[in-house]
């Protein structure tokens, strides 16, 4: 029962979020939750604050109101040392990899071992050339620099970057945007791969069809700066009672979707 | 070999580092037993196996198996029963621990880990025995030698790339005197004024000061030998000849050369030039062609004005080290500053405006896919230009030498 109620406490909780660009009020108000150890999606029509959102979660965007709880701790009221702690505990992948440029795969993926923790050059070596393999990279690709990789490529070490600390929860932006058919499913396989043999939590931005019906746990779909529904997407799809939602989950593209899962 | 049960052989622990001590580990981090049990071995790992904690204790594993034996058992066990968390990189030392039964010609089961432990082990199992690229280490002569040929190879090919550039901007333009309604007037006008009008002030200002300063020097240095007023001499010549020419060069080189580069490799990294082929327009005739013809307009007008204002800075400093009045000075640097140096001067700026825009838009157009490669491309056109502006500065002066101008 421990463990069940354990599990039952959500490791994100946004309440009453509040964020504005000037005049310009993108979150009016939101509130989500993320349980432990799911793979959640967060869906919404381009420029609706998806974006937005996974930035003020994890601390890039002052936010103007609501609160922010990361594993049950308020992210506004940290001290110095706290969120240098939580910045350890979770990975973000951006949109093109975001790698440094003037750094090898293998340099990008030390960069947080290095940061936050002590390790000798030899470990720190063997760790990364792990995780390189983990994200289905080839061994060759540890010393290129990002320039010399395909998108695919760079995401997947942005991944690998991301899991360097093996953190607890993953931030995902448009992971699947830009790649192939086969490479989107790739990596979405991956996410799946990596999340229930790490028992990652996955925080997910994305506009794909196929990522969602094929890895999401749960969708949260934005809309007018809220959280319109949650559900899996069986449920969205079944039931979408939002115009916006029908549009999305029984269009063309959504049963071309699901008709191949 | 007799049966004595489960005997602590060898421990590990950062707290005790006592090597004797039969145990490695924290009380809260990591931390592994070995014990016999039997024939045969059990490795007991306990607490915290995540990456904040392996540093401590990956040094030292190689301790715990020194008192194994090669061959000496069938039986071993890596007992996981007492781990609380387990990351990739507890899996990694884990796997390190059964590398290390391995080499003792032992093969090592895992027993008793929750079915997540297993699935991690198994994917960081079937991840490390992919073969690492080497790091290719070639020693530092064999660097420098090769940074050398490198570098050697950059020059020659950026002389043919240069003179390949010049030839096809050659035979845009000669197309253009066959079909002039092509010439595109606007962005000429355009560039005229971004390259010419606006560098004015900073020409005049940079040169006011300079011909002060030649003038001041002059007069100071001469002084000892009584020929002071020769440097209003000196001023005339040396201004027309060539500061007025390489101020405005250099300046010019920094301001404009390095915006084309800025402007047509920017183009080049969001695909507009390939877009612009597609359509049929040629980016020499569009780009290079009135960038080009618009440096060569205003290089000559801004040496002019360059050149007029070294000689009144020279005036103003003539006044104070001199004493030598306005009317007096330009009376004598009438017959100082003859047309002859002046055209002296004036040769150049064609051939240095030439260069400059060329430089600038061949390196722009060998900018590639990435904000680095604009970046360093905008720097190498500036450093190459005025690196060549001054060469071909030497030559003219040479030249001009032999010819008796």
């Amino acid at each position: 029962m421990m463990i069940d109620s354990k599990a039952e406490l959500p490791i994100i909780s946004v309440r009453g979020l509040i964020k504005n660009f000037g005049p310009v009020k993108v979150l009016k108000g939101l509130d989500l939750d993320v349980r432990c150890s799911e793979i959640l999606g967060v869906v919404g029509a381009s420029g609706c604050g998806k974006s937005v959102l996974l930035r003020c979660i994890i601390g890039l965007e002052g936010i103007q109101g609501g609160t922010v709880k990361i594993m049950g701790k308020d992210t506004s009221k940290l001290d110095k040392k706290e969120r240098y702690a939580l910045d350890s505990s979770w990975g973000v992948l951006f949109q093109d990899g975001a790698l440094f440029g003037g750094l090898t795969v293998l340099q990008n993926i030390q960069v947080p071992m290095r940061e936050h923790l002590n390790l000798p050059k030899e470990i720190a070596d063997e760790l990364a050339h792990l995780k390189i393999a983990m994200v289905g990279l080839a061994p060759d690709a540890a010393n290129k620099y990002p320039s010399e990789l395909s998108g695919g490529m760079r995401k997947r070490a942005g991944l690998a970057r991301a899991l360097a600390l093996d953190p607890e929860i993953v931030f995902l932006d448009e992971p699947t945007a830009g790649l192939d058919p086969i490479g989107a499913a790739a990596f979405d396989s991956l996410i799946k791969r990596l999340q229930r043999t790490l028992g990652l939590t996955v925080f997910m931005v994305t506009h794909d069809l196929d990522s969602i019906f094929s890895v999401c746990d749960r969708v949260a779909v934005l809309a007018d700066g809220r959280v319109a529904r949650t559900g899996t997407p069986e449920e969205l799809r079944t039931n979408p009672d939002h115009p916006w939602i029908e549009s999305y989950f029984c269009g063309e593209r959504a049963r071309a979707a699901t008709a191949s899962i | 070999m007799p049966n004595i049960g489960p005997e602590t052989m060898t421990d590990l622990s950062a707290t005790s580092p006592n090597i004797g001590s039969p145990e490695i580990g924290l009380p809260s981090g990591p931390s592994l037993r070995l014990e016999r049990e039997g024939d045969g071995y059990r490795l007991r790992a306990s607490g915290h196996w995540t990456v904040h904690e392996v540093a401590k204790i990956a040094p030292s594993l190689g301790q715990i198996f020194e008192s194994v034996a090669t061959r000496e058992t069938e039986e071993a066990y890596i007992d996981l029963s007492q781990i609380d968390r387990l990351d990739t990189a507890g899996a990694w030392l884990l796997e390190q621990a059964t590398e290390l039964f391995r080499s003792k010609g032992i093969a090592p089961a895992y027993a008793g880990g929750r079915e997540e432990f297993m699935s991690l082990l198994e994917e960081v199992q079937s991840r490390t025995h992919e073969e690492q690229p080497e790091d290719k280490n070639i020693g530092a002569i064999a660097t420098l030698l090769s940074d050398i040929g490198r570098a050697t190879r950059g020059v020659i090919e950026d002389v043919t790339t240069f003179t390949g550039f010049l030839g096809v901007l050659t035979q845009t333009m000669l197309g253009l005197i066959v079909r002039p309604w092509r010439f595109r007037v606007i962005p000429f006008i355009h560039h005229i004024d971004h390259t010419g009008l606006r560098a004015v002030p900073i020409v005049i200002l940079i040169c006011l000061f300079i011909g002060a300063v030649i003038m001041q020097q002059g007069s100071i240095h001469l002084r000892p030998y009584g020929a002071s007023p020769l440097s209003v001499n000196l001023l005339g010549v040396l201004s027309l000849r060539e500061i007025g020419v390489l101020l405005t060069a250099i300046m010019v080189a920094g301001r404009s050369g390095s915006a084309f580069t800025a402007a047509i490799g920017s183009m080049k990294m969001r695909e507009e030039i390939d877009a612009m082929r597609t359509l049929g327009l040629d980016p020499m005739e569009v780009l290079v062609v009135p960038r080009v013809l618009a440096l060569m307009v205003a290089l000559p007008i801004l040496t002019f004005i360059g050149d007029i204002s070294c000689l009144v800075g020279g005036a103003f400093a003539a006044k104070i080290y001199l004493n030598l009045d306005w009317i007096t000075y330009w009376d004598r640097m009438q017959d100082i500053a003859t047309m002859k140096h002046f055209m002296a001067g004036m040769l150049k700026t064609p051939f240095a405006a030439v260069i400059i825009g060329v430089v600038g838009c061949v390196e722009g157009m060998k900018v590639g896919g990435s904000a680095e490669s604009l970046g360093s491309h905008v720097t190498g056109s500036v450093v190459k230009s005025i690196f060549i502006v001054i060469i071909l500065d030497a030559v003219f002066a040479m030249f001009l030498s032999e010819i008796g101008l």
